[in-house]
């Protein structure tokens, strides 16, 4: 019952935030709208005519992703960069329930925020390029849930560096490209990407959707691999953090920034 | 009485990033306080009261010793113990600026598990005692400061825990609010029976509320001991005599010589001896040094210092104290 009411707390707060942080947010959107505009009008002129169905509708998926993808991973760490600078990280420290469980409800609360505004860009983008993807929700759905879980963990891991190091921002900003590049480039080009974390997931949704697939279609290797690959990177992001609020109540810089 | 905060040789050593320097923060401090106490724990800037504080709540950890909240040591079992502790820390800077003052009452008792229908009669108790309720649907950001430090107060006590700490209360409020929100402390101390804990430099707020103090400098207690035995031990001797005359010039050097301590202010309108005697007798050597020339007496008034001047003069090294052995 305590989680429900964490949850319903930070939910509430997310919410609210998003609201009264309006400009920030729609600034948001239309820099992804204009990053698919680009991508698009890029194909358009300078791609190759033959393929340019198929090219819009991978920089759709792409694009889409990029940004949900930067939006989750980046959060819990910009989210305790903010509650240090505000002066309100401590504040959370002093809560019985534990900090991770705050962020994860916060993280959860987000997503579903999020996923509302990723869906909207998702229409625009479509209605723009012409282009109809198949949604296909029953089977992108459970894959994007599964595949979260991994942005999650190395939400985590960002977070619990942000706690010892606070210059992390500019890191921050170079990762969206790491990012960018994960989420573009194709796993069969590097195969070796299935082990980092998302990247699997993206592609299994790029494939439905691009080839009009359902959940049977893709093989049980390919569940195997993406949940493995969720499970160890919120597995490994949990302990990460843990380690890194343990090295900043030792060294004393929960407060400092 | 019980002890809900046992704390044992509690140490905190820091390093400097660049030069390496160790400097000892807090050292071998131990102390308890009593269910339903108000402690004052003081100390000059640098002393080591903030990392005593943060090692209370869980939020440093410390190099040495033990700290326990309700039986349950803060190290070992850290989340359990704060369910049993809530802290003003930064005061106005520990609220949501972009949230109502309502809003930030519910969030924080959200984070503890609290449903808004759980704390709903609570909420509005509190915002009734700290004067809120007009502005529960204000944003934080367009408080004043002395709202918002009562909002975080606020917040604090909404957790329902046993012990709360408050790290500076009433710092950078003018006098009116620093006056309604000791008053309001007051009443909660008087009603609820919390144990409260108080770090602060207003020495008024710490005389007024605080049944006990612990003062710390360089890192270590040198005083632990109830207000009122402090207050009694500086202001037994200390007199203040006003004279019909001035005093001659070999009679103001002998009085330096006699009472290095003493003050000697004389004016057109007014001539005043202030000594602080060692010994009840020594006000004899002063009365015999003023009949030598005939020196006019018009009145004698004991001194009544206050906690300030306690604090001044324990932190200054100006008087030694024993301390309450602890147990």
């Amino acid at each position: 019952m305590k989680w429900l009411h964490l949850f319903n707390a930070n939910f509430r707060k997310e919410y609210i935030e998003l609201k009264r942080y309006l400009p920030n947010t729609i600034a948001l959107v239309v820099t992804f709208y204009i990053i698919f505009l680009a991508a698009f009008f890029g194909i358009m002129f300078i791609g190759d005519p033959a393929s340019f169905d198929t090219n819009v509708q991978y920089s759709i998926v792409s694009v889409v992703f990029w940004s949900l993808t930067m939006m989750t991973m980046n959060f819990i760490g910009y989210s305790v960069i903010t509650e240090a600078t505000r002066g309100t990280l401590e504040q959370l420290y002093m809560s019985p329930m534990g900090v991770w469980k705050i962020m994860l409800t916060r993280i959860v609360s987000q997503l579903g925020l999020q996923s509302v505004i990723m869906i909207l860009l998702l229409f625009g983008a479509m209605l723009t390029s012409g282009q109809w993807l198949s949604l296909n929700p029953m089977t992108t759905i459970p894959i994007i849930i599964v595949t979260m879980i991994s942005m999650v963990g190395v939400s985590f891991m960002i977070a619990g560096l942000a706690i010892i190091v606070k210059q992390i921002q500019a890191f921050l900003q170079i990762f969206q490209f790491v990012l960018m590049g994960l989420v573009f480039v194709p796993i069969t080009v590097a195969p070796f990407l299935a082990f980092a974390p998302f990247v699997k997931g993206v592609n299994m949704v790029r494939t439905v959707m691009l080839e009009n697939l359902t959940l049977t279609d893709l093989s049980l290797s390919d569940y195997g691999v993406l949940i493995l690959n969720s499970l160890v990177y919120l597995i490994l992001g949990l302990v990460v953090f843990d380690r890194c609020e343990k090295i900043a109540m030792k060294k004393g810089l929960l407060g400092q920034y | 009485m019980e002890k809900i905060i046992e704390v044992r040789g509690i140490s905190k050593v820091y390093e400097k990033r660049k030069t390496k320097e160790k400097i000892h923060a807090v050292r071998d401090v131990s102390f308890y306080v009593n269910r339903g106490e108000v402690l004052g724990l003081l100390g000059p800037n640098g002393a080591g009261k903030t990392s005593t504080i943060k090692m209370l709540c869980g939020l440093l950890e410390s190099d040495g010793g033990s700290i326990s909240i309700n039986g349950l040591d803060i190290c070992k079992k850290r989340l359990k113990a704060l369910e049993h502790i809530s802290a003003v820390l930064e005061g106005n800077r520990n609220l949501y600026w972009r949230l109502t003052v309502r809003e930030n009452l519910e969030y924080f008792a959200g984070n503890r598990g609290y449903s808004r229908k759980q704390i709903a009669d609570q909420t509005d108790k509190l915002l009734e005692q700290f004067n809120l309720k007009e502005k529960e649907n204000e944003l934080v950001n367009g408080l004043s400061r002395g709202m918002q430090q009562k909002l975080a107060i606020a917040v604090a006590l909404l957790a329902n825990t046993d012990v709360i700490l408050l790290d500076e209360p009433t710092l950078g409020l003018d006098v009116e609010v620093s006056y309604e929100l000791r008053n309001i402390l007051k009443t909660i101390v008087r009603e609820e029976k919390r144990t409260i804990i108080i770090s602060s430099h207003d020495m008024p707020v710490v005389q007024e509320l605080c049944d006990r103090a612990i003062i710390i400098n360089k890192g270590e207690v040198v005083i632990d001991d109830r207000v009122e035995n402090l207050l009694k031990l500086f202001e037994t001797r200390a007199y203040s005599i006003k004279l019909g005359e001035q005093l001659s010039p070999e009679q103001e050097n002998k009085l330096l010589s006699i009472f290095p301590l003493s003050t000697y202010k004389a004016s057109s309108h007014e001539t005043i001896v202030e000594v602080n005697l060692e010994h009840g007798q020594d006000i004899y050597e002063l009365f015999d040094l003023l009949k030598e020339e005939g020196t006019m007496v018009e009145s004698i008034d004991r001194i009544t210092i206050d906690f300030e001047q306690v604090f001044i003069q324990i932190v200054k090294g100006g008087k030694t104290h024993e301390m309450a052995p602890f147990i």
